[in-house]
């Protein structure tokens, strides 16, 4: 066992900047709690070992270990983690579309599974009057469309995990970026004491990801907007090159540049893109599909779900051009490297990659 | 509590060190007596205030030691009988007062009496207040025995009146707290008449009597004190306190005062050296009895001072062998100086053997270290007191406040601190309070050292300074610096812990309670309204609504503003059950919920809030309550984790 608790998670996570604010180390115990943007250690916990610092996505992980229990082999050297198909998605339910970032396919992947009892309801990110993103568990249509839509700022979600009560028996969805899969990964790999059945949750749905601002932006936010008439906020693929606010009047943009700065710099150190141990993983149709979804289905139990939504005709698919999976995968790639590069800029050596449990060989061919 | 108000001469009664002061203040006929509480002070107004209708005396617990002296003072110039007692700290704060009373001098007998804590069991400190009596010319009485507390305080009454200075009675802790007996004496005829004399005469205008400064030519005064005090040493010299034991010519001569002489003789008599060692008792410390003295120095080539805290004795006696006749012999000088009595904390009868054995160079081993049998029994019966920590008592509202404190500086996150103050809100700087206490000086010292910090931001000081006083503490010495901080626009936030009771020193009333020393209603101060007058920002939250409480102190914070306060109102759990005599809530340990030590919750209860009413059930790995000590104040199933504590309205 590693023999670390709070203590280290502070010295080497927090302290080091590599904290995303996942929430996976608070609301489980009093010692640790999200506030103003921040892990805060409270009081002195004197844990030896700490789930804390187990399932922190940024303590180390076992990329081989976590995939032959999701997956069932070791860890891959593909771009974007272990693939069964990729595809572009939509939904056709219309109210889904008006609220959706894209195309709508998770709150209608998740309102088909709650319709069909598979799911007792999900555990999403909600934003609060104030735009503050925070865990939530929506139990009907009307609480998951409250759900859809795109925060930017980092949401400790897995704390609506953490405070579950032990003895639920509700099965519940998951949607999170990747640092909050890797997290639930990690909790599924060596399941939790005192803690909600993490075999419940299910599926787990990951958000391509490439970077969250930080809460410093929330500020930047409040002096620029009436953030409490904002309606969704998007950041337009390229050539667009805004940050976007739309309000019942209309749309109000700043220039992308001006977002930049806030950008978290825990992410820098992010080697996930595209949510690799979730069950489906999805992200935008980029500029060429706007209003669609790329989707990524890689387990059995992501293959039923879909399964089901094409069945009652909630969403339609067409095949994604090489093209576009090639940008994909080169994107996904880019983030790999550039994590491993600041990675070894932190630590000085290779041989040292902080969290980061990947064989030789992917190091090597990486670094080429 | 005893009965020392009883119109009985001649009888013999067992009586504390303090009652003991307050016995031979009415055996002098005092008509006035003040005091500010403080260990191990509190006692003498504690047991005059009681009485004191019932005795034709005007009692008063002031709001701090130099409003006390200086109405003591009052009554003394107006020809009545005046007591003011307090601790040691309390001799500073009147210091000012004092200097210039000395210098117009007193009309009635003014007596001030000072209870040193030696070792500084219940103070910040263990200030030894002898040498002020010294660096002012002040006659000083330091009584042995609960008999002398009586009977010294009564003598310095008188002494008081025939030099025309206030004097003063030095007790220790340990003299204070002791019972003893005490042979009674006459008290007298209960006739008083104040007048003040010395008021504008249309027929002889002149400067009173009683104002410093004589013309704004201090130094008339001072010759004129010095010629008061000159007659001093002669009252000292034939003192029944003073006397000696021993043979003629002593091996050894033992120069004590105060509670150490209690020590020497019966250390002495242990030794087996009567014979060859002889103790010399002071009781008038200050003059030293200098002809007294000089006879005995001129006995023994080797002189022990034994005596608590400062060298005083030793030094004075030295200073004195400095200024004897050339041709007489200096003896060697043993003490604190030399090492063998220890510098530091208080003496007892184990110390005062291993200093008189070290000077005569004899092998003494205690019973301690040779009887192994002894040894053991005595280990056994160590083993069987349980350990006390210091703790805030179980519902006590500072435990809530300081935990309330703790967690909104850790969310606040700009390394803030707390400074603190004296009282039971000074346990923050101790585990029970959380260690949130980061400066603890004086009273007002907290809200002081804030304003001071609270004005570095043009250094780069960019953390949040929370000053924590209690009530009694905010009335006492705060209020200056508030306005101070007000004034000077410094940044810091004051929050008030108002437990509406002085509890360190056991619930003497203050302006806040608006009950008076002798019970009576007083006019209550309102500590909202007088902060509100300053024009600042005043929240009053109750610390055991602690979500509330962290969001006000957090905002507070935040805030760039001047100074802010923020009362932490709830009334000392000691004294709302002794009013309420009920516990508000049933409150026990689900143990189906709680998970002790597992991670999730690592006893945050036992552990971390640590109240004296929750306890360990090792065996069970769970928390229990301790149903004995738990007086169901219900907070701590606010901070169990898992909801294992249950809390019912009773």
């Amino acid at each position: 066992m590693h023999g670390k608790a709070s203590k280290e998670l502070q010295k080497e996570v927090i302290d080091k900047g590599l904290c995303t604010l996942c929430g996976g180390c608070t609301g489980t115990c009093p010692y640790l709690v999200v506030y103003d943007g921040r892990i805060v250690r409270l009081h002195r916990c004197d844990m030896s070992e700490g789930q804390c610092y187990h399932y922190c996505p940024r303590t180390y992980m076992d990329m081989d270990a976590i995939s032959r229990h999701i997956f069932g082999a070791p860890y891959g050297e593909g771009e974007i983690g272990s693939v069964r198909e990729v595809f572009l998605a939509r939904s056709t339910d219309q109210v889904i579309h008006q609220k959706a970032q894209d195309g709508g396919i998770v709150t209608t992947l998740l309102s088909v599974a709650l319709a069909e009892g598979m799911i007792d309801g999900a555990v999403e990110t909600k934003l609060d009057e104030e735009k503050n993103p925070h865990g939530f568990i929506a139990r009907n249509r009307e609480e998951l469309l409250e759900c859809a839509g795109v925060s930017y700022e980092p949401s400790p979600v897995i704390q609506a995990i953490n405070r579950l009560p032990n003895e639920t028996t509700e099965k519940l969805g998951f949607v999170g970026l990747p640092c909050h899969v890797a997290c639930l990964s990690k909790m599924k790999l060596s399941p939790p004491t005192n803690r909600a059945n993490i075999e419940h949750l299910e599926p787990v749905i990951g958000l391509f990801c490439g970077w969250t601002l930080s809460h410093s932006f929330h500020r930047f936010l409040q002096e620029h907007f009436d953030l409490a008439k904002a309606i969704k906020f998007d950041i337009p693929h390229h050539p667009e090159h805004s940050f976007d606010v739309y309000t019942p009047s209309g749309k109000e943009s700043v220039d992308l540049d001006e977002i930049s700065p806030y950008i978290n710099k825990a992410c820098g150190y992010c080697f996930d893109m595209t949510a690799e141990f979730a069950d489906i993983s999805v992200g935008s149709g980029r500029a060429m599909f706007k209003g669609w979804n790329t989707v990524i289905l890689r387990t059995k139990v992501g293959a039923e779900i879909l399964d089901i939504a094409k069945g009652r005709n909630a969403i339609e698919i067409q095949p994604i051009p090489d093209e576009s999976l090639a940008n994909l995968k080169r994107a996904s790639l880019d983030k790999k490297k550039r994590a491993l590069k600041n990675i070894i800029s932190m630590t000085g050596g290779v041989d040292d990659l902080l969290y980061l449990g990947i064989s030789q060989h992917l190091k090597e061919m990486l670094l080429e | 509590m005893a009965h020392i108000e009883i119109d009985a001469p001649g009888t013999t009664q067992l009586l504390l060190g303090n009652e003991a002061i307050a016995r031979g203040a009415l055996e002098a006929g005092i008509g006035f007596a003040t005091a500010y509480p403080g260990t191990p002070s509190s006692e003498i107004m504690g047991t005059l205030a009681p009485i004191a209708k019932k005795m034709g005396i005007y009692a008063e617990w002031s709001i701090n030691e130099m409003v006390a002296f200086e109405a003591a003072s009052a009554a003394s110039l107006s020809n009545i009988r005046a007591l003011s007692s307090m601790k040691a700290n309390g001799v500073n704060v009147i210091a000012d007062f004092l200097v210039n009373l000395q210098m117009t001098g007193i009309r009635k007998g003014l007596v001030l009496v000072v209870c040193d804590d030696p070792g500084g069991m219940t103070s910040s400190n263990e200030q030894d207040t002898r040498p002020i009596a010294k660096w002012l010319n002040i006659p000083m009485l330091e009584p042995s025995t609960a008999q002398e507390c009586k009977d010294m305080t009564k003598r310095a009454f008188e002494l008081s009146e025939e030099l025309g200075m206030v004097c003063m009675v030095r007790s220790v802790t340990y003299l204070s707290h002791t019972r003893g007996n005490v042979r009674f004496g006459r008290l007298p005829e209960n006739k008083k008449v104040a007048h003040f004399d010395d008021f504008y005469n249309i027929d002889d205008p002149r400067q009173s009597r009683y104002t410093c400064g004589m013309q704004f030519h201090p130094y008339k005064q001072s010759e004129e004190l010095l010629k008061r005090f000159a007659k001093a040493p002669e009252k000292c010299e034939n003192s029944p306190f003073n006397s000696y034991r021993g043979p003629e010519i002593p091996e050894l001569l033992i120069i004590s005062s105060g509670i150490c002489w209690t020590y020497a003789i019966e250390a002495v008599s242990i030794l087996g050296l009567q014979d060859r060692v002889g103790i010399l008792k002071l009781g008038t410390t200050w003059p030293l009895p200098e002809g007294l003295v000089a006879r005995y120095l001129n006995k023994s080539d080797k002189v022990l001072c034994i005596e608590e805290i400062e060298p005083f004795v030793e030094r004075s006696v030295m200073e004195l062998a400095a200024s004897l006749p050339p041709d007489q012999p200096r003896p060697t000088f043993y003490g604190k100086r030399s090492g063998h009595v220890r510098a530091w904390g208080e003496q007892n009868l184990n110390l005062a053997i291993q200093s008189i054995a070290s000077v005569m160079d004899i092998p003494y081993t205690s019973r301690q270290s040779q009887d192994l049998e002894y040894r053991r029994a005595a280990q056994a019966v160590a083993q069987t007191l349980p350990a006390r920590p210091l703790t805030f008592c179980p519902g006590c509202p500072h435990r809530a406040s300081f935990w309330a404190i703790k967690i909104a500086l850790q969310l606040d996150g700009r390394n803030g601190f707390v400074t603190g103050d004296i009282g039971c809100t000074a346990m923050g700087m101790i585990s029970p309070g959380s260690f949130q206490v980061r400066t603890y000086y004086a009273m007002g010292g907290g809200v002081g050292v804030a304003g001071g910090f609270g004005h570095l931001g043009q250094f780069g000081f960019q953390q949040p300074v929370i000053a924590v006083c209690g009530d009694s503490t905010f009335f006492h010495a705060s209020i200056p610096g508030l306005i101070n901080g007000v004034w000077n626009q410094s940044n810091f936030t004051l929050a008030i812990l108002d437990n509406s009771a002085t509890a360190m020193t056991g619930f003497q009333p203050h302006p806040g309670t608006g009950i008076t020393a002798t019970g009576d209603p007083g006019k209550k101060v309102s500590i909202e309204a007088l902060c509100r007058s300053l024009g600042i920002h005043v929240e009053i939250c109750d610390p055991f609504d602690l979500n509330t409480t962290i969001a006000t102190l957090l905002t507070m914070m935040r805030d760039e503003g001047p100074a802010q306060v923020v009362i932490l109102r709830r009334e000392c759990e000691l004294v709302r059950e002794r009013k309420e005599k009920r516990n508000p809530f049933r409150v026990y340990v689900n143990p189906e919920r709680c998970i002790g030590e597992s991670c999730g919750c690592n006893r945050l209860c036992t552990r971390v809030f640590s109240c004296p009413g929750l306890v360990w059930d090792r065996d069970a790995g769970k928390a229990v309550i301790d149903e004995a000590v738990c007086v169901g104040c219900g907070l701590c199933a606010d901070v169990c984790p898992r909801g294992a504590i249950v809390k019912e309205a009773l």
